[in-house]
């Protein structure tokens, strides 16, 4: 290595240092600070309506409450059903759908731009769209149904068996795209010459999408299963806007109470308390499957 | 068999009943994507008359009354401009921190390369509800929630650390060659970065903007606790829309086709690199 290389890298790690640091507090004042605030207190009893009596430190007991709580193990028990009900279905139905456009020959490109329209909408307008679509009296389902004769007009995000599924319904829709373009872009990723030699050995269309495209595509679809198991995980905006956790708490997801807990009920030791729960299994979840992706080569 | 042979097996049009089944498939699927929207558009241009119907109205009238009253009595030009101001602000500072920080990643030699990385996936993971309770109180004390500065810092917690991963992909593709000639020509590291290395990743830059300027648009959790009643954006508006006692679909739906269009336009012109972008990086695309 000559003087001048040398020279180099310490100007390159300078200016590495430079160009990291400040971006790097910024992400520790947004992220990490308010995450370790949360932390702390978590650690408190902190009710904002009450100006009278301040913040008294009560140890594990925000926690020994949440463990505790019905409402937290019903909220957990509506999330995982949600969960599972939307990623299932998703790659389920996204799987069938990325191989028929696989198979296509003409029009592919206009269909991959029209299933892209429902995941950059606003999740939000997704569920003004579908309390529309679903509104037992004017919605377009309503109307089809008296059609054909029922006219019984049903409150699908009124009552409490069909709200969670309507919910999950909401979710497919919004969401099947992207699994859909994820697993296509796998599928267009393996090489012709596998295609070609299992047809060669007289392989059918079910013995190649079982032996040849579910392996070839097996990273997309980890990775689609960390995306969707993260963000369903989570999920605040269209129940938040569709069933505010009704009727009842039919449809309470653990964001949702979280959210409530602060902004309904100001109580924001538990809610931070609700927020560091919602945080760790994440980061559990998380790092599961990153540490299955890295061992395909993904996220290296 | 020659290489020909296999190029003509490859590229026969099969057109047999499997194929057809799976254009049906599409077909199908296609309806179940685009009626919503459609209905909500057609919904957009009727009478409160024509909508309130038992049966579907396929004939009507068309209106622009909906339209006229939300950009009148709904005050939803606002709400855009709310947006827009947020989405450009996040979207600029995290460019600004994001590009440099994602070539250092690529190319720069720095210590712990491996741990930032690791840090910048996970600040991806953090859910915007487990942040957002103790941000209200952080901002609060700061007396900065209900300001546009709030709402910009907060999207950009999760703007930063997707132009940090999209960028240094950008910048990994790039050959090398072309800013180790500049550094031999006795430009600084800087030079390279900025002369030779930021103008042949702009593409990639636009890609992210768009990127983000979507999500930014989108959100709602953020928007909806940090925001205050001047600087409501998009989603918030639409959601008091909907829980308002008496529910203007007309309205409403106009409401949503104007906040849907922008960003099916951006969508569309950043096709190729939403994937890229919704998955982290991890598929390319």
């Amino acid at each position: 290595m000559t003087a001048q290389n040398t020279q180099w890298d310490r100007g390159g790690r300078r200016l590495g240092r430079a160009m990291i640091a400040l971006p790097a507090l910024i992400l520790a004042l947004l992220i990490f600070g308010p995450l370790i605030y949360s932390i702390v207190l978590s650690l408190y009893k902190w009710q904002l309506t009450d100006i009278n009596s301040g913040k008294p430190f009560v140890g594990f007991a925000n926690y020994v409450h949440l463990f505790t709580d019905p409402q937290v193990l019903n909220a957990v028990g509506n999330t995982l059903i949600y969960v599972v009900g939307s990623v299932g279905t998703e790659l389920i139905l996204g799987f069938v759908i990325a191989s028929a456009l696989f198979e296509m020959t003409k029009g592919r490109k206009l269909a991959n731009s029209l299933i892209l329209l429902p995941m950059i909408i606003a999740p939000v307008i997704t569920a003004l769209i579908w309390r529309y679509m679903l509104d037992p009296q004017f919605g377009l389902v309503a109307q089809v149904l008296s059609v054909f004769g029922f006219k019984g007009g049903i409150s699908f995000f009124g009552t409490s068996q069909l709200a969670l599924p309507s919910l999950i319904l909401v979710d497919v829709w919004q969401w099947t795209p992207f699994v859909i373009l994820i697993l296509h872009a796998g599928m267009l990723g393996i090489s012709e010459e596998q295609f070609e030699a299992a047809r060669i050995d007289g392989a059918g269309r079910w013995r190649i999408l079982r032996s040849i495209v579910l392996p070839g595509i097996a990273p997309q679809i980890l990775l689609v299963l960390l995306f969707r198991t993260m963000d369903t995980y989570r999920i605040f905006d269209t129940v938040f806007v569709l069933t505010r956790g009704g009727p009842g708490t039919s449809t309470e997801t653990i964001g949702l109470y979280t959210y409530q807990t602060g902004f309904s009920f100001f109580d924001m030791g538990y809610a931070m308390t609700l927020g560091v729960f919602i945080l760790i299994t994440v980061a559990i979840i998380s790092s599961f499957y990153i540490r299955l992706l890295r061992r395909r080569e993904v996220f290296q | 068999m020659s290489a020909n042979d296999v190029g003509y097996v490859r590229r026969k049009p099969r057109r047999d009943a499997w194929v057809v089944g799976c254009y049906i498939v599409i077909g199908v699927f296609l309806l179940f994507v685009l009626v919503p929207v459609l209905t909500v558009l057609v919904n957009s241009f009727k009478t409160p008359s024509a909508i309130f119907t038992s049966t579907p109205q396929l004939t009507f009238t068309p209106t622009i009354a909906n339209y006229a009253k939300v950009f009148g009595e709904l005050n939803f030009l606002q709400y855009l401009v709310n947006s827009l101001f947020v989405g450009v602000g996040s979207t600029a500072l995290s460019l600004v921190l994001g590009v440099p920080f994602a070539y250092a990643l690529a190319r720069l030699p720095i210590r712990g390369r491996e741990w930032w990385a690791r840090i910048i996936l996970f600040s991806r993971m953090v859910p915007a509800v487990a942040l957002v309770v103790p941000m209200f109180v952080l901002f609060q004390q700061l007396q900065l929630t209900g300001s546009y500065a709030a709402l910009i810092l907060a999207h950009t917690t999760f703007n930063l650390p997707i132009v940090i991963w999209m960028m240094r992909s950008f910048f990994e593709e790039l050959p090398p060659e072309l800013e180790e000639a500049a550094l031999v020509d006795g430009a600084s590291r800087f030079g390279a970065f900025w002369r030779i290395a930021v103008p042949l990743a702009s593409p990639g830059m636009a890609a992210t903007a768009v990127l983000c300027l979507i999500f930014s648009w989108n959100e709602f959790l953020f928007a909806l606790v940090l925001s205050g009643q001047d600087t409501q954006t998009v989603p918030v508006g639409v959601s008091s829309f909907i829980g308002s006692v008496s529910i203007d679909w007309g309205g409403s739906s106009a409401a949503a086709i104007v906040a849907i269009i922008p960003i099916f336009i951006l969508g569309l012109a950043a096709q190729r690199f939403l994937v890229r972008g919704l998955t982290f990086g991890g598929v390319k695309g």
